[in-house]
């Protein structure tokens, strides 16, 4: 599919999970996030950016809710932490599932020239985003091998350090090296460019349709999108939004024409 | 052939003036440059001239300036760098100062040292396309020149994988494949066969050649490991030290450099004159051919680890099959294989970071315990370094590991107590690595595994790299290090374990299982015979 398909799906997706906090709703995108990834990412790129996006967001949400435990405390104020916690995990776990379909760069290259230098910054952005996800597990493993284990927060500086600096370090590696590959030059040609299809126009479609069925309920005050701390009621979940959240995991049903990545092999040998 | 430059590519917007008529490739005038805030000069006063259509290597130890000066050749020294630049730098007749390194794009290809870091996108035919697509070329000279490069250097499998998921030397090819495809006169280097065996590293530097000699393309590739890309150049420019640079035949500058291969250094010591910098060179100047030196066995300590039947592989796709083999205490053992060949799936099982599908592996009787037993010492020394002082690193580890004893004493038996409260960041490559290796082993782990720890090491930094592994297996440790450079496992190991095919394939003295190989002979051992292993031990022999 087009990288602009993949946009507007996780654009809808995102629109979606910051209108609501009703756990229904997010579950079903986050549902729909893994559905979609598991269909259509790479099978080692994909797998490891999903894992790390989504464990990274449910990091965010223990953070969130510990935060709140430590303040003072009412049951309301915990449920709100833990749904808003979890709405931080939909969106990156959307996230993960955009960079594990599409290939980010191939989006920004696509940037109209007028806007190359902020394309540049922008895809330095995007390009190492996924990698910090690599570099990550190496650190851990790297201090592992000193005994240095455990999620204890003061194990914390060992392994942001070393990612952080390294990050910074792929970012000039990066820049200088789309520089001196003439990156911003003037008119681009485009090697075999990706076609609008049918099924990029039916998930843009559906995506936009699934978006503004919760915008148009948070217009009204409809749905029960945002739930309450006091009372605090259990939510309800009607059907056509429900229906609106799992039109996202309908790219999942659409075949891949063929897989973007082959078998990996000898990754680590 | 015909990967020269297309007519409609060349004309860019903004080139920087032309000379009437281009002399040379690269004509470098009283350049002089220091990075933003350094207080010396990383070049001074350099003057020196690259004709069109030559081989020319820039080599010189880490940090005299080798990757400083082949990027003032594409102008990422200064317009990325920054710092003060005075002097003249001329590609293709423009000049650099006054032309962004974008605009450079189509005369002056550039791959980095890190090939993996600087990939753009994701798959490998569009990291192929892309440096075309910046130039404008026609989609269908794209297809055509892709084919082209894609032939030259064996990638017509990779073409729809993810660059992420390349070996070391899939990387490196993919990288100047992708450079080449843009149709540049120039091609610049940065130490392309760090990364690679010695088989791969000898073929990236035959398509070097023949690029130069079939289609007059420029290369310029800066090396410190010199064992194999000397014979190929035809010019050797040296980075002395101070910034200062000379510039000459291959001979006489290697001479002067005193850090070429093993068959001119053994030259150097034996007064060959001119000094031999190939295996066939040297053998003119050897007429008899004496005993071999007889190799010392020590008798192996205990066995400290195990591995048996181990069958391990990645999403059913098996990388090692019925692998079994003894560590033994005291004994610094390397893992030789070509690039792929399930050194790092063998490492990563030893070291506890992989579950093996089938088999077992133990260390010391028990599981291995990562940090405790055993310990692997990364690729990328950077990532296990984080605290501010080389004495705090290593208090961490002791700390982790519940050892009472301070840095001090560990620091002192290392002989690196001068490092103690220097920061990570500010030392050498080499340096780096002895500290992240320091840091690694204070925990006291019996095992100790290295994954390709030579990558940006000069011979000084490898020396003190050998001390070290010497030490650690002194005080009863077992060691294995996986590694390419052949001159290195000459020098320090005691034992060769060699990988193909998923199995162990050869497993022995090094004298015997390098002695015995086309690929994997160390120069000393192609120049007298098997049982030759060191410059050392064949001086003596020749004096």
């Amino acid at each position: 599919m087009h990288p602009g398909a993949w946009v507007a799906w996780s654009a809808g997706a995102s629109v979606v999970a910051l209108s609501t906090t009703n756990p229904f709703y997010l579950l079903i995108l986050f549902g729909a996030s893994w559905a979609v990834q598991a269909a259509w990412g790479g099978r080692s790129r994909g797998v490891r950016s999903f894992r790390f996006f989504a464990g990274a967001g449910l990091a965010a949400m223990a953070l969130r809710t510990g935060l709140v435990v430590f303040g003072p405390v009412n049951g309301g104020s915990i449920v709100m932490a833990l749904l808003e916690g979890l709405r931080v995990a939909v969106l990156l776990a959307i996230y993960g599932a955009f960079n594990s379909v599409s290939d980010s760069s191939a989006l920004l290259r696509l940037a109209p020239r007028r806007l190359q230098e902020v394309a540049l910054a922008a895809s330095l952005g995007l390009t190492l985003a996924p990698r910090f996800a690599d570099t990550a597990v190496q650190v851990a493993e790297a201090q592992r091998m000193r005994g240095l284990g455990g999620g204890r927060l003061a194990r914390l500086p060992a392994l942001c350090v070393p990612v952080l600096e390294s990050g910074m370090e792929q970012a000039l590696v990066l820049a200088e090296s789309m520089d001196a590959r003439g990156h911003g030059r003037g008119p681009r040609s485009r090697y075999r460019p990706q076609r609008f299809g049918a099924w990029s126009w039916t998930t843009s479609a559906l995506s936009a349709l699934g978006a503004g069925a919760f915008v148009a309920a948070a217009t009204a005050g409809t749905g029960d999108l945002l739930v309450a701390a006091a009372p605090l009621l259990w939510p309800q979940a009607t059907g056509p939004l429900v229906a609106g959240a799992l039109l996202f995991s309908a790219p999942a049903l659409w075949p891949p024409s063929a897989s973007r990545f082959e078998r990996r092999s000898e990754e680590f040998s | 052939m015909t990967l020269g430059p297309i007519k409609s590519a060349q004309e860019e917007p903004a080139a920087g003036e032309r000379a009437p008529t281009p002399p040379s490739a690269i004509r470098i005038d009283g350049l002089s440059f220091s990075y933003p805030g350094a207080g010396r000069l990383a070049l001074r006063e350099v003057s020196l001239e690259i004709p069109d259509g030559v081989f020319a290597l820039v080599a010189g130890p880490t940090g005299s300036g080798k990757s400083t000066l082949i990027r003032t050749m594409n102008g990422l020294v200064p317009h990325f760098s920054g710092g003060s630049f005075s002097g003249r730098v001329l590609v293709s007749g423009r000049d650099t100062l006054h032309t962004r390194p974008r605009y450079l794009a189509d005369v002056a290809g550039f791959v980095p040292q890190d090939p993996g870091a600087a990939f753009v996108v994701d798959l490998v035919e569009d990291e192929l396309a892309y440096g075309m697509e910046n130039l404008g070329i026609e989609p269908l000279v794209m297809r055509r020149r892709l084919e082209e490069v894609s032939d030259l250097l064996a990638l017509e499998s990779l073409r729809r994988r993810s660059v992420r998921d390349l070996s070391g030397g899939e990387r490196q090819r993919v990288a100047i494949a992708a450079a080449l495809a843009a149709g540049p006169r120039i091609l610049l280097l940065d130490e392309p066969t760090s990364q690679l065996d010695p088989q791969a590293a000898e073929d990236v530097c035959a398509v070097l050649q023949r690029l130069v000699h079939d289609l007059g393309l420029t290369v310029v590739v800066a090396e410190h490991r010199l064992e194999r890309v000397a014979s190929f150049a035809d010019l050797v420019v040296g980075c002395v030290g101070e910034g200062e640079v000379v510039q000459g035949p291959p001979a006489d500058v290697v001479e002067v450099l005193d850090l070429g291969p093993p068959v001119a250094r053994l030259g150097a010591r034996l007064s060959w004159r001119p000094l031999p910098l190939s295996v066939r060179e040297a053998r003119r100047y050897v007429q008899t051919s004496p005993e071999p030196p007889a190799a010392v066995s020590r008798p192996p300590g205990e066995a400290r680890a195990s591995v048996t039947k181990l069958e391990a592989g990645y999403d059913r796709e098996d990388v090692l099959t019925d692998v079994s083999l003894e560590l033994h205490a005291g004994v610094v053992a390397a893992l030789m294989g070509r690039n792929g060949a399930g050194k790092t799936t063998l490492l990563r099982c030893l070291s506890g970071l992989k579950k093996p599908s089938a088999g077992r592996v133990l260390v010391d009787g028990a599981p291995p315990v990562p940090g405790r037993s055993v310990a692997l010492c990364p690729q990328a020394p950077d990532s296990v370094l984080f605290r501010d002082r080389v004495e705090d690193e290593i208090s961490v580890t002791l700390a982790a590991a519940g050892l009472r004893d301070g840095p001090g004493p560990h620091l002192e038996r290392l002989g690196i107590t001068a490092l103690a409260s220097r920061h990570p960041r500010d030392l050498s490559a080499g340096e780096r690595l002895l500290v992240a290796l320091a840091s690694i082993a204070a925990s006291g782990a019996g095992v100790l595994l290295l994954d390709e720890p030579t990558r940006g090491l000069d011979l000084e930094a490898k020396h003190r790299l050998v001390n070290l592994l010497r030490i650690y297996s002194d005080e009863g440790r077992a060691v294995l290090l996986a590694t390419h450079d052949v001159e290195l496992v000459a020098q320090v190991a005691e034992r060769v374990i060699m990988l193909a095919s998923k199995e162990v394939i050869a497993d022995g003295s090094p004298e015997v299982v390098l002695g015995d190989s086309v690929v994997f002979a160390p120069q000393m051992t192609r120049v007298l015979g098997p049982g030759w292993l060191t410059v050392e031990q064949a001086a003596a022999a020749l004096a």
